[in-house]
Parts: C-alpha cells; structure tokens; sequence
C-alpha cells in the first residue's frame, strides 16, 4: 500500500502557481530522491506536503496513510509522523534547542496519545542523537540554529529527525553545505534513522554524492511544477553525466 | 471629572496616559475581598498587606516597616497619595530581610504613599503585588546614601481597573537601585518615574509590560545624571495583544558635568495582533561631551518562518508563539536577581501567554 500519494497536486504562492499537477506515490521501505532544476518546486513541495502558510494547494490531494494530508494542521502532520528537513533551517533566538526539541516530542506524543517523556529521559535521548551525528553536546543548550554554522545547522535537522523517530522524511537538500565527512555522517544517519521497512524518505538533492550514502530505489526529475521523468538509480548517474536539459526535455 | 485633575493627553509626557481609565476604575463598584495568602512569595521577612490603600496591621509582620507621613509630591499622580504610608528605613551598613508588600483592591480608588530610606552601605530588597480590581494609586520616595542598594520587584496582576505608580529616587555616589516591572494582569496602567543618579551610581529600570483586550498600560521614566560616572539600563519589552496598547516612554538626561556616563536604553516591542499597538519613545538629552549612550527602539511581530518551523516539530501554533513571546520578554524578567521572585514572575507571565495565545 502507497504511505504516500500525491494526484495532480497544483499549488501556489501569492497566485502564481508553482506546482502544476505534480503526481508521486510513495510506498513504505521506499526512499525517493527528487532531483530538478533551481526553482522547479522541490522546496515548494516540501513545504506544501509540511502546511506552511501561503503555499494554497488549488487542485489535486495528497493521502498519508489513507488520511487527507492536506486537510491537518502542521503540527497534526508532525504527530501523524511526517518531517520536514529544511533547505533552510530557522534560527529561534532566545529558545534553546533542548527546550524547543522537548516541546516538539511532547507535543507530538501528546497528539498520539502518549505520555510525555521528563526531562532526564529526553536528555539521554538528545544526547544520543547529537553523538550519532557527531553534534557538539553543548549545541543542544544553544539557541535553536543560532550562531550554528551551515553544516551544523543541517547536522542539527538530522540531530531533530532522530529524537522524533518520524515515518516520513522530506529532507530538503539536507547534503548542501556540508563537508566531506559531515556528508558520511549524515548519510549514515538518515540510513540510521530512516531505513526501515515501515518508513519512507522523499530526498531532495542536487547532487550524486549524497546517493552514494543513501541509496535512492527511484529517481524523479521535477521540473517546472511536474514530475516529467522517473527511474531507477541509474537515473541520477544519467543527470550527472548530461545535465537535466536533455534528460528532462 | 472629581477623582482627579491630570495635565491634558495633548501634554507630552502624558500623551498616552488614560485618564478615562483611571477614572473607570476609580467607579468599580466594591467587589470581593481577594485572599493575599496566595501572593507572598517563599521569602523570609516582612510580609505587609494593604487593603483599599490601608495597611492591615493584624494581617501583616512588619518587621523592620514602620507605618508614617511620607512628604509629599508635587507630581499630579503622586501627590494625591499624601499622609500616612509604609516606610523602611535603614541605618549604615544594615541589611534587611526581603520586604514583601501586596496591594489588594477591592472596587473604587485607593491611595498610599510609601518612603525606602537606605543610609550608607545599607541593602534591601521589595516585592510588590498589586491584585484585585479598582483603582490604585502610589507614591513612593527612595533616598538612597552612599553605596546603598536596593533591589525591587513590582508585578501588577490586579483583575481589573487600574494601577498608576509614580516614583521619585535619589541615588548617592556609588548607590544602587535595580528595578524590574511585570505589568501581567488585566488592569491599565501607568509607571511614572523620575530617577536622579549620583557620582557613580548604577540605575537599572525596565520590564515586561504585557497587555491584551482594551487594555492600556505606560510607563514614563527619567533617568537623570546629574554626576560623572553614572551608569543606567533601562530595558523594556512590550508585547500587545488583541486591540490593547503598550506606551514606553524612557528619556535618559545627562547634565553638562555628568561625563563618562553610560546610558543605555533598549525598548522592544511585539505585536501579536496587527490590531494591538506598541509605541516606543527613547529620548536622550546630553548636555555633557564625554558620554557613552546607546539606545535601541524596534517593534515587530512574531518571526513567521519560526512559527512555521516549530509548527512543523510537532508544537501547536498557540504554543509555538508563546514559547516565542516567552523569549522574547525573558531578557527583561532575567535581570531579577532574587530566584524566588524571578520564577514567580515568569510564572505570571507563562499564566499570561496561556491566557491570551
Ligand atoms: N513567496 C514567493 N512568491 C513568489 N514566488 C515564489 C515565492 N517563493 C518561491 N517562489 C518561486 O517558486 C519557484 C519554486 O521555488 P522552490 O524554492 O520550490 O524551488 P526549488 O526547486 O526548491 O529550487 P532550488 O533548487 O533552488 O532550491 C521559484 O521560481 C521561486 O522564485
Ligand atoms: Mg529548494
């Protein structure tokens, strides 16, 4: 059964529309990667899939488990097990990263009906994450993304991706900005996290190097608001070697 | 109007003051009497309860508190709080228990004055609590002697009404005075004060003035060096709600010998309604040349892209913007030097944020 569908999703910003009838259906164990131009709608779509204000879907549905996506708030979303990694994630000055991640995991248990986790068992949680991710301990106390240099706030998403254990990950070219080693271990952590045969990765990336961690079962060109190309991961390879203009075309 | 003559709203230093709501205030009819057990902190020391504008002796442990005439002001608030007040007076080098004062009113206007005296080397630390509904009105006189220091707390949570404070320090050489607001209820108010520092002394005068609904709260402040090396931070945040109206207005006044003064001013201010208004007026006069004076005066609204992204973890809007606006007032709250009474305001301002968000 497909975790995620999504049927001629239209969406735009301020009237101008940017998704032109996008379809992609994901089914659990699957990890995709989206591949496509500047500005062809990766991050749109993630956005639209995570419930940001101002990006008004006109037509199309997207299902998460048989439930109307598109029809729950943001946080519904988050609690009903979807993430979103941030191409650009936001800094939260004044709010430290413990503070704002026990809230986070809180919130999202409480939505399922869970009992909240106390202070000590979410440490030694946040702990373990932010070791996985070879995270400085002493970044959890910081304020959220503040200060955080570009790989470190990257690091910090996947860092965030692990204390929620989410179903479904929308990571929003979470590669860029980081170095060769950084790249290994988030690789290594979104394999961690996120390869199980119950969980699905949309991934969006510009480049090969990333695949060669994470190993995509397809690959999808988006390009201008659709999805105009799809393959296995020999696909990337091909985008590599001869650019999007004539394998998209 | 007979409860009180104000200078007019065209007047500049009372062009956001409500005197419409003063006077309502002053016309609440006499409600419940309020319980004060509930608003003493775990604090060691006088714990005095004044009720409609009267020190109840039975109710209250006055310790080192003596009940006396204040002399009186000539500014048009403060001076209708004459006659008997609360007075602590310290002699050299004594340090006094924390002195903790609740203010209960219960329906039509109240007036007290109040007198802290510290001589020489001498230390005390104030909380007050202003609860219940009407309108309550207070004068207060600080002297404070060579290297003294004080330390106060003031947190206006009345239900209803209105709550006006003027105040009029002496700071000597050397002496000390840290004041910290919560406006946190859902009373009007204005703080009014005027502050004269010595050869060096420090002056701090700040808070969180929070509003929502209609209300309407202000605070007029003056920090005067009149001596060199004086030093004064006056830090404010506002955050305005629904259609209420936050007003800071912190003038800073350097005169022509005061050099090597520090000043500094910073007033933020959060919308988190368009319909609510903040209004910042940061002022410097200098007349001296070798002075360092920052001040810094910005409102804004909460930051989107955070709320969309704390959203996206899992944390409800609401929530999401409380724990933003709990930010951004913290820097003002964080500068109560006593932990007991820093917590029991951030506590009313987190009963505040889940009121209003
Ligand atoms: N607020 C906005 N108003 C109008 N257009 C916008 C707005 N935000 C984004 N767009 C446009 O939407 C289009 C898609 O942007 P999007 O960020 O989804 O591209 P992308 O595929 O993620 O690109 P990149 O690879 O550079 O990250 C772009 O043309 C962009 O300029
Ligand atoms: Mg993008």
């Amino acid at each position: 059964m497909n975790m995620l569908r999504i049927e001629n999703l239209h969406a735009e910003i301020d009237g101008k529309e940017i998704l032109k009838g996008l379809s992609l259906s994901v089914k659990a164990g699957e990890i995709h990667a989206i591949m496509g131009p500047n500005g062809a709608g990766k991050s749109t779509l993630g956005y639209v899939l995570g419930g940001r204000p101002g990006y008004d879907v006109t037509e199309g549905s997207v299902t998460f488990d048989g439930v109307d996506l598109l029809a729950l708030e943001p946080h519904e979303r988050a609690a009903a097990g979807v993430f979103l990694g941030f191409q650009y994630p936001v800094e939260i000055p004044g709010v430290s990263n413990v503070q704002f991640l026990r809230e986070a995991l809180n919130a999202q248990r409480a939505g399922r009906g869970e009992a909240p986790l106390s202070g000590g068992e979410f440490l030694k949680l946040a702990r373990a994450q932010a070791d996985a991710l070879g995270l400085d301990q002493d970044m959890l106390k910081r304020p959220v993304n503040v200060g955080f240099s570009g790989g470190e706030k990257k690091r910090n998403e996947m860092v965030q991706m692990g204390i929620v254990d989410p179903k479904f990950a929308i990571l929003d070219e979470t590669d860029s900005g980081l170095d060769i080693d950084a790249l290994r271990i988030v690789g290594d952590g979104i394999n961690r996290i996120m390869r199980k045969p119950d969980k699905a990765v949309l991934l969006i990336t510009h480049y090969q190097r990333l695949l060669d961690y994470v190993k995509p079962d397809f690959v999808h060109v988006l390009a201008d608001g659709r999805i105009v190309r799809s393959g296995g991961a020999e696909l990337a390879l091909e985008l590599e070697r001869e650019g999007y203009a004539g394998v998209a075309a | 109007m007979s409860v009180l003559e104000l200078p007019s709203t065209r007047e500049e230093g009372w062009r956001w003051s409500d005197p419409e709501g003063i006077a309502a205030a002053a016309a609440m009819p006499a409600g419940a009497p309020v319980d004060p057990a509930a608003l003493f902190l775990d604090l060691p020391g006088a714990r005095i309860v004044v009720r409609d504008g009267v020190v109840d002796r039975d109710a209250s442990d006055l310790h080192r508190v003596t009940l006396a005439p204040v002399p009186a002001s000539d500014h048009p608030l403060g001076r209708q709080a004459a006659g008997p007040g609360w007075m602590l007076h310290l002699a050299e080098d004594a340090v006094a228990h924390p002195v903790q004062v609740v203010h209960l009113a219960s329906g039509g206007a109240n007036h007290l004055p109040a007198e802290i005296v510290l001589a020489e080397d001498a230390a005390a630390q104030v909380v007050e609590t202003y609860a219940g509904a009407g309108w309550s009105n207070r004068f207060l006189r600080v002297r404070l002697g060579r290297a003294a220091r004080l330390m106060r707390a003031v947190r206006l949570v009345q239900d209803g009404g209105f709550v006006s404070l003027r105040e009029e320090a002496h700071l000597g050489t050397g002496a000390s005075l840290v004041t910290t607001f919560l406006g946190a209820g859902a009373a009007g108010s204005r703080i009014d004060a005027t502050l004269v520092a010595g050869e060096g002394a420090f002056a701090e005068f700040g808070g969180a003035l929070l509003t929502a609904g209609e209300q309407r709260q202000e605070c007029a402040v003056a920090v005067r060096h009149a001596e060199p090396n004086g030093q004064s931070h006056q830090l404010w945040r506002a955050v305005a709600a629904d259609r209420s109206t936050a007003s800071l207005a912190a003038r800073v006044e350097v005169a022509r010998h005061a050099q090597k003064t520090d000043g500094e001013q910073s007033l933020r201010g959060l919308l988190l309604q368009r319909t609510a208004t903040v209004n910042l007026k940061p002022e410097l006069e200098i007349f001296a040349d070798d002075v360092k004076c920052a001040h810094g005066a910005t409102v804004g609204e909460l930051d989107q892209r955070a709320l969309f992204y704390m959203q996206s973890r899992g944390i409800p809007r609401g929530r999401a913007q409380a724990i933003l606006t709990r930010a951004f007032v913290a820097d003002a709250l964080d500068r109560i030097g006593n932990e007991t009474v820093r917590e029991a305001f951030a506590a009313d301002a987190d009963a505040w944020l889940e009121r209003v968000l």
